[in-house]
């Protein structure tokens, strides 16, 4: 299977089948992000390092992002250069690789691209799997000036301000989340939310709608339908999207800027963790 | 409490590990997890198989008693169920052999992070300990059925 050519940029895709041809390419690093601790170790595509969310992207002491010299060593380690072009992958539909890209992102990295389909389907295809941690000579990756949280990430103030612009918020979570039935996600433990609901004035459109059953994202046209035509959004939209910690939301912000050609799409990573919890934050709930 | 004999050499393996070590451990439990799963012709005294809502597969847990009144669990996971958890079935199936169904229930789940390690248990891996609060779960019920016969034939 190709990657459809109307995406707004196809080339932010590879296959499963591309990707087994260009597994020992100089001037790439295949990257897996997952939400499994374990899974880099049970089994990777030769050649891939491992970036987890937690350990490596996150600085846990401020609830927030590494800062720029931090992510410089990340990728000196790695043996990756500006140049590089960094193509993410990983389990539960490229969630954590969309994450651990959109981090790439705000440290202004271009060169990044998501393996359609992710973890699962290589596995499905019967592509092969190592436990060998490969070792690349450490590069020397330039401290990039500043993180750009201004131009794709979200802070609580900007959400509420969009809000009360009545401007396009989207609520990637499960319809259950959204109107306030239940505070986790489906399948998964409770995760310090007191309140359920919804951010005024935001669509509920899961995250789930953007991909098939195989993981893969949806056709260009399948993606327009879902998000231009039913919701109304237009390519010049200031747009946020959130969920409950901003991975699920990481996921809608790849589709709405690289797969449908959104300029001005950020992710509120706070998202449902830091409103729901928030003093004085509103809230809406559709019963 | 102490915890019981198997368990406590368990933890005092992944005690003295440096993490990378400790991870390998954690993935040969993983990778066990399959063998601890109930073989044919085996019977059981207690059978609980549910998905709750808030797990990601069905989590079986099967109960044998012997004739000491020790149990013998086996336990089968669905294939959604992360590498953690499926580590922490191994390791609880080997760990409580042989324990009878009221000491289980006095075991604190502090020694899940002495096994997994700081760095991962973190939000999305609390099913590790949920496994053990099943287990309890079970013996409870057993010890319960128990006492109802007892009475019942008093």
């Amino acid at each position: 299977m190709s990657i459809d050519s109307n995406y707004a940029h196809p080339d932010a895709l590879v296959t499963t089948s591309w990707m087994a041809d260009h597994l020992k390419d100089a001037d790439i690093r295949i990257i897996e992000s997952n939400e499994d601790v374990l899974l880099y170790d049970m089994g990777h595509l030769p050649g891939a390092v491992h970036i987890d969310w937690q350990r490596d992207l996150q600085d846990h002491t401020i609830r927030d992002y590494i800062q720029p010299e931090a992510f410089a060593a990340l990728c000196s380690r790695n043996g990756i250069t500006p140049e590089t072009t960094c193509i993410f992958y990983g389990d539960k539909s490229n969630w954590w690789s969309c994450y651990a890209l959109w981090v790439f992102r705000l440290f202004g990295h271009e060169k990044v691209k998501i393996m359609d389909g992710g973890r699962d389907k290589w596995i499905e295809e019967g592509r092969p799997l190592t436990r060998e941690v490969p070792h690349y000579e450490e590069s020397a990756y330039p401290v990039p000036e500043k993180r750009r949280d201004a131009e794709i990430r979200a802070f609580y103030d900007d959400a509420l301000a969009q809000s009360r612009a009545h401007l396009p918020l989207i609520d990637v979570r499960s319809p259950g989340e959204f109107k306030g039935l239940v505070t986790h996600m489906p399948e998964y433990p409770q995760e310090g939310v007191l309140r359920g609901g919804h951010i005024p004035g935001a669509h509920g459109v899961p995250w789930k709608q953007a991909v098939n059953a195989d993981a893969t994202f949806k056709s260009a046209e399948e993606l327009r339908k879902i998000y231009e035509t039913d919701l109304g959004l237009k390519p010049d939209d200031q747009i946020i999207a959130y969920c409950r910690i901003g991975e699920r939301s990481s996921h809608t912000w790849f589709v709405l800027s690289y797969l449908l050609g959104f300029d001005h799409v950020r992710n509120y990573d706070g998202s449902w963790t830091e409103w729901g919890n928030r003093v004085g934050a509103p809230i809406e709930k559709s019963l | 409490m102490s915890y019981p004999a198997k368990l406590s050499a368990i933890i005092e393996l992944f005690s003295g590990l440096p993490d990378p070590e400790k991870r390998e451990t954690l993935i040969a439990y993983a990778d066990q997890a399959k063998s601890q799963e109930p073989r044919e012709g085996e019977s059981f005294d207690l059978e609980d198989v549910r998905k709750d809502e808030e797990c990601t597969d069905t989590v079986a847990i099967f109960l044998r008693l012997d004739e000491q009144g020790g149990s013998h669990f086996r336990i089968s996971l669905g294939p959604q169920v992360q590498t953690l958890t499926r580590a922490m079935s191994s390791i609880l199936c080997k760990g409580l052999e042989g324990v009878s169904p009221a000491e289980i229930l006095e075991i604190p789940a502090d020694f899940v992070p002495k096994i997994v390690g700081a760095e991962l248990v973190r939000l999305r891996s609390q099913t590790v300990y949920y496994l053990l609060t099943r287990i309890k779960s079970v013996s409870k019920v057993w010890l319960q059925r128990q006492r109802t016969a007892t009475l019942d034939n008093g």
